[in-house]
C-alpha cells in the first residue's frame, strides 16, 4: 500500500524526505520504495470555460475561451464530447509537459488557433481504469469551482509523495493508514494521533428493518450492519476522490467511495448494499449451494462452489463474502436507503474463493492476511460518518449484529535476559520497555520478566520471538555487531558418498569433459528413451508444460539435448557429463527412489586438424577409456566387464555394452542408434551412464603397498588367427586364466580382419608380460606358461597360432 | 733419416692430418692408422735395435711423446668437431614457440557447482556438515514442519509441483531442516549443517525465473546462538564470496519458519556502495534470507525452544553467480552451451 505523506501528516509530523522515510522504514520494518507523482509534469492549471462555440470546419470540435487566471482568456480547441460552457477543467498550457514525454504547444487546429489542451485525468497520469466513469471518455471536470490558474496537479493530488510499502503477509496491519502511521511513527519515535469515529447520535434510530445471522460463527467471527435511510447519492468531494485514485481505486459515488476510504484508513473492508433491493428482511452469511449462480457488478456470472461463503438475502446473493459485491443490491445514483456491512471473514476461505473465481482484490487481500477485529464496529461507524459528510443521511440504525467476537489483546510473557540472549545484545530493560512503548504496546516489568499486551491491530504478534523481532528492528539491525557461534567445535565435511561422487566427477573433468546441469523434469518421450531399468514413471500432478511433466529416469536425454543444442550452434566437438539424481519408482509405491547417476556424452572430434596433427573422431574405445579411468577411481575390488548388448533401444546394437561389476550391472556405454541421432539432430555420439550409488556400495580394495619390482620382466608376443565372433575379452580372460602367477599383463597390439586372412576370421596380436617379483624369470618358466596359454586358446577357441 | 727424425716427421704429419680432418670418422681412422699396432710409429720403433744402447731411452721417450702429441691433436680436433656438430644440430632443431600447443584440456566444472562448492567449503571450514537431502519430499517436511500449515498464505509465495497429495518436488532446501533437527544428537554438540541442492517451483521459465534452481540452506542449533551470530556468519560468508571489504545489512522480513526474519543485503561489490546499475543505485544488493529458527519449528522436532535457539539462512547459487559474473539470463545455466560453460574455467 502506498502511504501518502500529505495524508500521513494528519497522524504524525513528517519532517523527512520521502526517500529518507522509505529507506528508514525498509531497514526497520517493511520494504518500501519512494513514489513521487507528477515528476516532470508542468504547466497544468485550472481553467474556467467562459465561452464555447462550434469549430467552423469540424462537426465535433469546439472552440473554447478559457480563463486561466491571466488578464486575457486563452483560446483552446477541444474535441471532448463532454465539454461545455462554465466548466472548471484541467488546462495544459503552451509548453506543458505531460506523461510519457508528451509536450503541448500552441498551434492551429483546422485553421483555428489553439493555445493549449483541455485534459482528461488519464492524460495527466491517472491510469484510465481509476478515472471516474463519467470522465473516462472525455475531459475531467472539477466538481466545484476552483481558482483559475491554480496548479491543477496539486488540487488533484497528483504531486503526492508516497511511501510504497511492499508488505510481507504478516504485516497486513499496515494495509490501512492507521496501522501504517503506527509503524512509521514507531520508526521515528512519534505516537500517531488517531481520532476515533463518532456517530451523530441525534440521527440514530432504535428500530431496524433487517436482521442478520451467520451460519458458521468460526468462518464469520464478526458481521455487523447498519441501515442508513434517506441518503443522497452523488459525486464525492475531490479530497476523497483524489485519495482514492492515488490508491488505485476508482471513485464511483459517495457511498462506495466512503466504504473504500474506510478500508484505506482502517484496513477494514466495508460493503454497501441498496436496502430497498433486498428480497427479504434477513441477511445471512452462509455457504453457497454448489452450482448456485451469482452475478457480479460488472454482470459477469460466476457458478459457486459449496466452499464459497456468501452474503444472501433469501435466495438472493448480495455478495461473495469479503471478495466481491453483486449486481442485485448494488448502490446506484437512485439509491435512497443503504445497508453498510463491516465484517471479519475467515482468511483462508476468502483466499480460496478469490482464487477460485479469479477475483483477488483490495478487500480479499486484507481478509487473507487478516484484519483488526478490534475495529470492526468503529470502522462501520466511520463509514456512516463519511456517508453523512459526503451526502445527506436521514436516519441511522443501531448496529445490527450477525455475530460479534470480543477482540482480546494478546498478552505475551517474556524475559529481558532471554530477549537479549536471542538478539546477542545487552540492552537495558529501560531501552526495551521504551521500544514497546513506541510501538504502542503496554508492557509491565517484574524483575527480569515482562508482560506485554499487544494491541489487536498487531495480530501477527503471539510469542516471545515476536517481541525479539520488534525490539531488534526498532533498536536497529545496523547496531548489531556480528559474532560467530561459540558452541562446541564440530568437524564438518561431506558425506562419504558425496566425496565419492566428487572424485568420480574429477576423473571426468580431468579427462576434458565439461560439466553440465540439466532439468530433472522431462517430457514423456524423453523419460522413456533411456529408461533401461524400466522403472515406473513418476508424473507431476499439475505440470506446467508437456516438456516438464515426468521425473527423469536417466541423465542421457538431457545430455543429448545439450549435444543437439551445441551442434546446432556449430559447437561440434562436445564432451560433457552430468552427475545428478534420477528417479526410480519401485512398483506400487508413490515415492521414487532418488539415485545418483554419472553420465556422459561425447561427439565430434577428440583431436582436431592442426599444423602438426590430424583430426580424430571419437569412437567407442575413446569413451570406453574415459569410463575405465573413472571406474579405476572407484577403488572397487570388483572386476568390471563390458558385455555386448543389443537390447538398449536407442543405442547402436553393434556398438553398445552393459558395464558389470562382478557380473552385476552398474551401467552401460554405447553409440547412439542412427535413427535416434537423426531424430534428435545430433552427429555420431557416444554415451555412458553409471549408477554412482551402486559403485559406491561395491567393496573397496584394500591397498597393501608393494615395492616396485626389482627383477626384470620378460615379454612374449602372441599372434593368433581366430573366428570373427570371438571377442578379445574372452581371449584375454583365457590368457589370464592360464598364464600362471607371473603373467602381469596382456595387451592387444594388433587386430586385422581384411582380405589377407581366412574369410570369417581375424588376426590378433597380444603382447604378454611376465614378471616374478622375487627372482629373475628363466626362459624355461616363461615358455612353459606361454605353452599352456597357447594350448588352451587352441582348444577353447580353435585358434591358429601364427 | 735417423729414427729420431723419422719420429719427428711422423709427429708433424700426424698433427697436420688431425688438424685437416673434417669428420669424426677421419680422426678415428687416423688414430688407428698412426697409433695402432700396425701403424708407422710401431713400425719405426722396430728400427730401435739399430740404435745405440745409450740413446735408446731418449728415443723411447720421444716415441711416447710423439704418440701423446698426436693423440692430443686428434682429441682436440674431435672435440672441436663435436662442438660444431652440436651447434649445427641445435640450429637445425630450432622451433617456432608461438605455434599452437597440443592441447591437454581439463573440463570445466559447471559454474553453479563451482559457486556451490565454494560456499560448501567455506562452511565445512566452520565445522558444518553438508547434507543434500531429498528432491522428492513430503508435504510434511517441505511445509508443515516449517510452520506452514495447509492454509497458510505463505504457500501462495511458492507454487508447488505435487506428485501426490502428500509428496512434492521440494520447493526449498529448508525442507531438510526438520529432518536434520529430529535426527541430531545434541549431546554430541551443536547441529551445524548446510543443505545444498535442487529445488522446484511452478514458474514459467524466463530470464529471471526457472522452474528448477538451486538453494543452499544453512542451520545451526545450539544453546547459545543469536541474531549476532547470524550476522557474523553471513558477514564472513559474504566477504568470502564477494570480497574482503564487503559489509552486510539486515532488513526485517517474514518467513514462517524464522522469527525474527531478515533479508540480507551485501554492499555492492561493483561500486563499493557508491551506487551503480548492478545495485540499482542503492549501494546494496539483496543476497539472501535468514532468521532465528521459529520456536514452533524447534518444538516440532522435539527441541526445547526455551533452552535451544537456531539460526537459519537460505541462499540462491544462481543469484550469487549471476551477480558475481554479470550473467543476465538464468536459462543460460541450463542450456549448457559449452562456450558459456568454458568461460568459467578455474574461477573458483
Amino acid at each position: 500500500m502506498k502511504i501518502s505523506l500529505s495524508w500521513l501528516k494528519e497522524y504524525i509530523p513528517v519532517t523527512h524526505t520521502v526517500e529518507e522515510i522509505a529507506n528508514k522504514v525498509s531497514l526497520t520494518g517493511i520494504e518500501s520504495s519512494p513514489v513521487k507523482l507528477g515528476q516532470g509534469l508542468d504547466k497544468l492549471v485550472v481553467g474556467h470555460i467562459t465561452s464555447i462555440k462550434p469549430h467552423p470546419d469540424s462537426d465535433h470540435l469546439n472552440v473554447c475561451m478559457v480563463d486561466v487566471g491571466e488578464d486575457e482568456d486563452i483560446q483552446i480547441v477541444c474535441g471532448a464530447p463532454n465539454v461545455a460552457n462554465g466548466q472548471y477543467v484541467i488546462v495544459a498550457r503552451h509548453g506543458a509537459h505531460l506523461p510519457e514525454g508528451k509536450r503541448i504547444k500552441h498551434g492551429k487546429i483546422r485553421g483555428i488557433e489553439s493555445n493549449g489542451m483541455i485534459c482528461g485525468l488519464d492524460e495527466i497520469g491517472v491510469p484510465e481504469k481509476y478515472v471516474p466513469e463519467a470522465f473516462q471518455n472525455g475531459i475531467y471536470l472539477f466538481p466545484e469551482a476552483e481558482k483559475p490558474g491554480a496548479d491543477a496537479l496539486v488540487l488533484l493530488g497528483l504531486t503526492d509523495e508516497m511511501v510504497d510499502l511492499d508488505i510481507t503477509p504478516n504485516r497486513a496491519d499496515t494495509l490501512g493508514m492507521n496501522g501504517a502511521a503506527w509503524e512509521i511513527g514507531a520508526t521515528y519515535n512519534e505516537k500517531p494521533d488517531i481520532k476515533s469515529a463518532e456517530l451523530d447520535e441525534s440521527k440514530v434510530n432504535g428500530s431496524v428493518d433487517i436482521t442478520a445471522e451467520v451460519d458458521d460463527e468460526k468462518l464469520v467471527p464478526d458481521f455487523l450492519l447498519r441501515e442508513l435511510k434517506n441518503i443522497t447519492v452523488g459525486e464525492s468531494p475531490l479530497w476523497m476522490q483524489r485519495r482514492l485514485w492515488n490508491q488505485n481505486i476508482q471513485p464511483v459515488n459517495n457511498v462506495i467511495d466512503s466504504a473504500n476510504y474506510v478500508m484505506i484508513e482502517y484496513g477494514q473492508p466495508i460493503q454497501a448494499y441498496d436496502l430497498d433491493k433486498l428480497q427479504e428482511s434477513n441477511v445471512v452469511v452462509r455457504n453457497a449451494k454448489s452450482g448456485e449462480k451469482f452475478t457480479l457488478e460488472d454482470k459477469e456470472e460466476k457458478v459457486l462452489s459449496h466452499n464459497d461463503l456468501i452474503v444472501a438475502s433469501g435466495s438472493q446473493i448480495l455478495g461473495l463474502a469479503g471478495v466481491a459485491g453483486g449486481i442485485d443490491a448494488r448502490v446506484t445514483a437512485d439509491t435512497k436507503n443503504i445497508l453498510l456491512e463491516s465484517a471479519v471473514f475467515d482468511g483462508a476461505s476468502v483466499r480460496k474463493s478469490a482464487q477460485r473465481h479469479d477475483l483477488r482484490g483490495d478487500a480479499s487481500n486484507r481478509y487473507e492476511k487478516g484484519v483488526d477485529n478490534g475495529k470492526v464496529s468503529e470502522a462501520l461507524v466511520r463509514a456512516v460518518q463519511l456517508v453523512e459528510q459526503t451526502g445527506n443521511v436521514g436516519s441511522i440504525s443501531k448496529e445490527i449484529v450477525g455475530n460479534k467476537t470480543e477482540a482480546k489483546p494478546t498478552v505475551i510473557k517474556g524475559s529481558i535476559s532471554h530477549i537479549n540472549h536471542l538478539m546477542g545484545l545487552e540492552l537495558s530493560s529501560d531501552e526495551i520497555m521504551d521500544i514497546f512503548d513506541r510501538l504502542g504496546f503496554e508492557a509491565k516489568q517484574d524483575g527480569d520478566n515482562v508482560t506485554v499486551t499487544i494491541p489487536t491491530r498487531r495480530y501477527d504478534m503471539s510469542i516471545e520471538a515476536d517481541l525479539v523481532e520488534e525490539v531488534i528492528r526498532i533498536y536497529g539491525y545496523e547496531n548489531l555487531k556480528g559474532t560467530l557461534p561459540s558452541g562446541m567445535e564440530t568437524s564438518g565435511g561431506y558425506s562419504p558418498k558425496r566425496e565419492f561422487g566428487n572424485k568420480l566427477r574429477n576423473t571426468l573433468l580431468g579427462q576434458g569433459l565439461d560439466e553440465v546441469i540439466n532439468f530433472a523434469l522431462l517430457s514423456k518421450a524423453e523419460v522413456k528413451d533411456f529408461n533401461i531399468k524400466e522403472t515406473d514413471l513418476t508424473k507431476l500432478l499439475h505440470p506446467m508444460t508437456e516438456d516438464h511433466e515426468y521425473l527423469r529416469t536417466s541423465l542421457v536425454p538431457g545430455l543429448i539435448n545439450n549435444v543437439a543444442y551445441n551442434q546446432a550452434r556449430n559447437n561440434n566437438d562436445i564432451a560433457i557429463f552430468e552427475q545428478a539424481r534420477v528417479f526410480d519408482r519401485p512398483k506400487g509405491e508413490d515415492r521414487p527412489n532418488e539415485v545418483e547417476y554419472i553420465s556422459g556424452a561425447v561427439s565430434g572430434n577428440i583431436a582436431n586438424d592442426s599444423w602438426n596433427t590430424t583430426s580424430k573422431e571419437v569412437d567407442f574405445y575413446d569413451v570406453k577409456g574415459i569410463v575405465e579411468e573413472l571406474l579405476s577411481f572407484t577403488n572397487a575390488k570388483a572386476h568390471f566387464e563390458y558385455v555386448a548388448t543389443d537390447q538398449i533401444t536407442n543405442l547402436h546394437p553393434g556398438q553398445s555394452a552393459l558395464i558389470t561389476a562382478d557380473g552385476q550391472r552398474v551401467g552401460y556405454i554405447g553409440k547412439l542408434h542412427p535413427s535416434y541421432q537423426k531424430e534428435h539432430n545430433v552427429n555420431d555420439a557416444f554415451v555412458f551412464e553409471l549408477n554412482v550409488d551402486e559403485l559406491f556400495d561395491l567393496n573397496k580394495r584394500k591397498v597393501q603397498s608393494q615395492a616396485a619390482p626389482k627383477y626384470p620382466s620378460v615379454s612374449r608376443d602372441l599372434a593368433i588367427l581366430v573366428g570373427k565372433e570371438v571377442e578379445s575379452g574372452q581371449i584375454v580372460n583365457d590368457i589370464f586364466n592360464n598364464g600362471g602367477k607371473y603373467l602381469i599383463d596382456a595387451n592387444i597390439f594388433d587386430l586385422y580382419q581384411g582380405s589377407h586372412v581366412k574369410p570369417g576370421h581375424k588376426s590378433l596380436g597380444y603382447h604378454l608380460v611376465f614378471q616374478n617379483p622375487n627372482d629373475t624369470l628363466t626362459d624355461e618358466t616363461v615358455e612353459q606358461a606361454f605353452d599352456v596359454i597357447k594350448e588352451s586358446l587352441v582348444q577353447k577357441f580353435n585358434v591358429e597360432i601364427r | 733419416m735417423s729414427l729420431n727424425d723419422k719420429l719427428k716427421d711422423l709427429r708433424k704429419n700426424g698433427i697436420n692430418e688431425a688438424k685437416r680432418a673434417e669428420r669424426l670418422q677421419e680422426l678415428n681412422d687416423l688414430r688407428v692408422n698412426l697409433l695402432g699396432k700396425k701403424g708407422p710409429i710401431t713400425k719405426a720403433l722396430r728400427g730401435m735395435k739399430d740404435v745405440p744402447a745409450e740413446e735408446r731411452p731418449e728415443i723411447g721417450t720421444l716415441a711416447n711423446n710423439v704418440k701423446k702429441d698426436i693423440q692430443l691433436a686428434i682429441e682436440e680436433k674431435m672435440s672441436e668437431l663435436n662442438e660444431q656438430m652440436i651447434a649445427k644440430k641445435l640450429e637445425e632443431e630450432k622451433i617456432d614457440v608461438t605455434l599452437p600447443a597440443q592441447s591437454r584440456n581439463i573440463g570445466t566444472r559447471h559454474i553453479l557447482k563451482q559457486t556451490i562448492e565454494d560456499i560448501e567449503e567455506f562452511f565445512i571450514g566452520l565445522g558444518y556438515r553438508v547434507d543434500a537431502g531429498h528432491e522428492v519430499e513430503e508435504d510434511h517436511y517441505n511445509f508443515e514442519r516449517l510452520n506452514i500449515p495447509k492454509d497458510h498464505p505463505a504457500r501462495d509465495m511458492q507454487d508447488t509441483f505435487y506428485l501426490t497429495d502428500e509428496l512434492l518436488m521440494r520447493t526449498q532446501t529448508s525442507a531438510q531442516e526438520g529432518r536434520d533437527m529430529e535426527s541430531h544428537d545434541f549431546s554430541k554438540g551443536p547441529l551445524k549443517v548446510i543443505s545444498p541442492g535442487v529445488v522446484y517451483r511452478r514458474d514459467d521459465d524466463d530470464a529471471t525465473h526457472s522452474h528448477q534452481f538451486h538453494q543452499i540452506e544453512g542451520l545451526v542449533v545450539d544453546k547459545n546462538v543469536s541474531m549476532a551470530d547470524l550476522k557474523g556468519t553471513l558477514e564472513a560468508l559474504c566477504r568470502h564470496v564477494f570480497g574482503p571489504n564487503r559489509e552486510i545489512r539486515f532488513r526485517p522480513s517474514y518467513f514462517p519458519f524464522t522469527e525474527p526474519s531478515v533479508e540480507v543485503d551485501v554492499s555492492c561489490f561493483n561500486c563499493n556502495g557508491q551506487g551503480c546499475r548492478i545495485c540499482k543505485y542503492t549501494g546494496w544488493i539483496e543476497v539472501l534470507g535468514a532468521g532465528l529458527s521459529h520456536p514452533n519449528v524447534l518444538e516440532m522436532s522435539g527441541i526445547d525452544s526455551t533452552v535451544y535457539s537456531g539460526i537459519a539462512f537460505g541462499l540462491g547459487p544462481e543469484r550469487f553467480a549471476m551477480l558475481k559474473y554479470g550473467i543476465t539470463d538464468i536459462r543460460d545455466f541450463y542450456l549448457n552451451d559449452v562456450r558459456f560453460l568454458e568461460q568459467f574455467k578455474g574461477v573458483n
